[in-house]
């Protein structure tokens, strides 16, 4: 069952991708049903996927790297629907989608083996994956608004502007979506951290505080940490601004994704032990 | 249904004839008039703007009102029609939709996508109806032109992107700030360019203006003119740090504003972006500006250079503007021509159950006393072979709508079973 909605999924985001294209070519003020319907059953379809793995398992279905791609690309299009009612960027999907449906196939692609494990019983580890995740979303936005960003202020700069800079927003709308994002990205990764830490102290034995997911997730907090504070007592805009998001956003992804092959503590191994 | 159109417009005819051809609003209704009252023709109607002077009729059938159209031309202007012979273009049915949708939709004008022409023609429309000139096919096929114009301005961005160097400046103001409200302009120097600049990013919503100029008088002129206020220009720099979006037009030999200026500015506005406009030749603002972040600067070339651009951009929606023409037309002809297929389907209809009615008439006597349910009987046997026989040709009279040899087959089918046109 679970399969089947995922491969529903993937295919409707496919559709829906593949249905934006006219909106964003020809300029509309806004996308198309069609394309909006499709995202939103995709949207559907890949809810009634997790839901099946969580009546399963009785929780968050977020303890493997693939059930954690599947949320992760889960929440960045709930992400898509809540940035675009509230901004109408048509392109924004075009930026955004490509991503889930990748992280889409790679979930349905592998086949589930879901683990179980005494550590996943408690509620801090879950708090602990769920909050990251959703910090992580937010991080991703803010990334894309980033690109945007430079995208747009490179065609402004160059003053000759070509078919992109016409369906890309204004600087101020980018910059608008950049802040707001990291605003709520920030403290769901804080959470994460917090509660990954007394979890930690609490199970774990030896000197866990080196392993190499701990390590990384640490920088990739104190980027966006100086990212938002540069912000808030001024000077840290445009460029530079966008640049550093780029750059956390490269540590999330090493962080989330590279790291756990490393990881003793994070590999998602079966044989994990407390 | 028989359309003609004759006219010339900003490209087959220089502007001393458009105007010796041009047709006055005043008198539009009078000419109108007189059009449809000379013989052969049934509607009317006439576009009369500075860039066209367009004369489009519905004519009877088997009528040539190209003629017609000429004389009535060389009568309203009381002159010869022989010497403007070779500025006229002339077009005939579907030609004709196909050629007012176009202008409608404003992908015949000189500057594409301008939006004044759809307004004329909805009252060369107006105006036409009042006077009796549109009854008919016509009046649907302009109806449904100003249906066209606003689709192609709903569906496409041809009517988008600025086309004059001030409005291209408010445009890219806009893609910086988003919108304009809350935001203050600095102009320094005044001119004529810099004033219109000034009063269109005031119209989009910014609210508050500073001017300086060498003449503090000058200023305060603008300053009145704009609800601004006025700064001695020696005191440009203690406020132009408030300044989001600074016009620069003065006459000075040097830069106003020096890269290090600016950076300097910028720091003090917490990295807030600024737009620089500079008018000016020689130039004002160092364009090494433009190389610092959050900074934008554009000179009187850069702004020309972004109309060529935007230009190009429309000349693009053409292309999806036409093809939505394209398909109306195609829509449009099909609708004529179905309605003038309906008649005929009625007349055939007719005639045959008149026929039947006749012949069950006839033989009454001779089937003698029928129970109500053998009446019944013959009734529906009589009407199934009618309904038998008629299947086929109302099917190729729907079917075959638009094709060109239809109107034949029409004209067939009318002769076969003699019904009287």
């Amino acid at each position: 069952m679970h399969d089947v909605f995922m491969w529903l999924a993937l295919g409707l985001y496919g559709l829906g991708i593949l249905l934006l294209i006219p909106s964003v070519v020809h300029r509309r003020p806004s996308l198309s049903p069609a394309a909006l319907g499709a995202l939103g059953l995709g949207l559907l379809a890949h809810a009634g996927a997790i839901a099946v793995v969580a009546a399963r398992i009785h929780r968050l279905p977020v303890t493997d790297v693939r059930s954690a791609l599947s949320f992760y690309a889960f929440l960045v299009t709930l992400a898509f629907f809540l940035a675009y009612l509230r901004y109408r960027i048509t392109s924004l999907g075009l930026f955004m989608l490509p991503l889930v449906f990748l992280l889409t196939l790679i979930a349905a692609l592998h086949a589930e083996h879901s683990f179980d494990s005494s550590a996943f019983r408690g509620g801090w580890l879950l708090i602990h994956i769920g909050s990251t995740i959703l910090g992580y979303t937010g991080f991703f936005l803010t990334f894309v608004a980033a690109v945007m960003y430079l995208m747009q202020e490179k065609e402004l700069k160059s003053k000759k502007p070509r078919a992109i800079y016409y369906r890309l927003p204004s600087l101020e709308v980018l910059d608008e979506l950049y802040y707001r994002s990291l605003v709520f990205g920030l403290p769901f990764l804080s959470v994460g951290m917090v509660t990954g830490f007394v979890w930690a102290t609490r199970t774990w034995k030896g000197p866990w505080e080196l392993d190499p997911k701990i390590l990384a997730s640490l920088v990739t907090w104190l980027i966006y940490l100086v990212l938002f504070s540069t912000r808030v007592s001024g000077g840290w805009r445009g460029r530079r601004a966008a640049y550093g998001a780029i750059f956390g956003f490269a540590a999330v992804m090493v962080t989330f994704l590279g790291i756990s092959l490393l990881s003793g503590q994070h590999g998602y191994i079966p044989t994990l032990k407390p | 249904m028989n359309l003609v159109l004759l006219g010339i417009n900003h490209r087959t005819a220089p502007v001393e004839v458009r105007e010796r051809m041009n047709i006055p609003e005043a008198r539009l209704a009078d000419a109108v008039s007189d059009l449809v009252h000379r013989p052969g023709i049934q509607e009317g109607m006439i576009l009369s703007t500075c860039n066209r002077v367009e004369v489009i009729a519905s004519a009877e059938e088997n009528v040539e009102a190209d003629p017609i159209l000429r004389q009535f031309l060389a009568d309203h202007h009381h002159c010869e029609l022989q010497p403007f012979e070779r500025y006229f273009y002339r077009h005939l049915q579907q030609d004709v939709i196909s050629h007012l949708f176009r202008v409608a939709s404003s992908l015949d004008s000189m500057i594409l996508g301008e939006p004044q022409i759809l307004g004329q023609m909805k009252q060369a429309f107006q105006i036409a109806r009042q006077a009796g000139g549109l009854n008919g096919p016509l009046q649907e096929i302009v109806n449904q032109a100003l249906a066209v114009a606003r689709r192609v301005r709903r569906e496409t961005a041809l009517g988008t992107a600025a086309v004059s160097v001030s409005y291209a400046a408010v445009e890219l103001a806009k893609k910086i700030f988003g919108g304009l409200e809350g935001k203050t302009i600095l102009v320094i120097g005044a001119g004529k360019m810099s004033e219109l600049a000034a009063k269109h990013l005031l119209r989009s919503g910014a609210s508050a203006i500073l001017v300086a100029n060498r003449t503090f008088e000058r200023a305060q002129e603008l300053a009145v003119a704009f609800r601004g206020t006025a700064i001695p220009y020696d005191e440009l720099f203690n406020h132009i740090n408030q300044a989001d979006i600074v016009i620069s037009s003065t006459g000075a030999p040097h830069f106003v504003i020096t890269r290090a200026q600016a950076a300097k500015l910028l720091g003090a506005r917490k990295g807030r972006p600024m737009f620089f406009v500079d008018i000016a030749v020689p130039r004002d603002i160092d364009p090494a500006v433009n190389e610092l972040d959050n900074a934008f600067v554009y000179d009187i070339d850069d702004l020309a250079q972004v109309v060529e651009a935007n230009k190009r951009q429309r000349e693009r929606e053409a292309v999806w503007a036409e093809q939505i023409v394209q398909e109306e037309v195609g829509r449009m002809m099909k609708r004529l021509a179905s309605r003038e297929v309906v008649p005929t389907i009625v007349a055939l209809e007719d005639r045959l159950n008149h026929i039947r009615e006749g012949e069950m008439e006839r033989y009454r006597s001779r089937l003698g006393a029928l129970a109500p349910e053998q009446r019944e009987a013959v009734d529906a046997l009589t009407r199934g072979i009618l309904n038998k026989i008629l299947h086929g040709p109302i099917t190729e009279l729907k079917s075959g709508v638009g094709n060109p040899e239809h109107t034949a087959l029409v004209r067939l089918i009318q002769k076969i079973f003699g019904l009287g046109s």
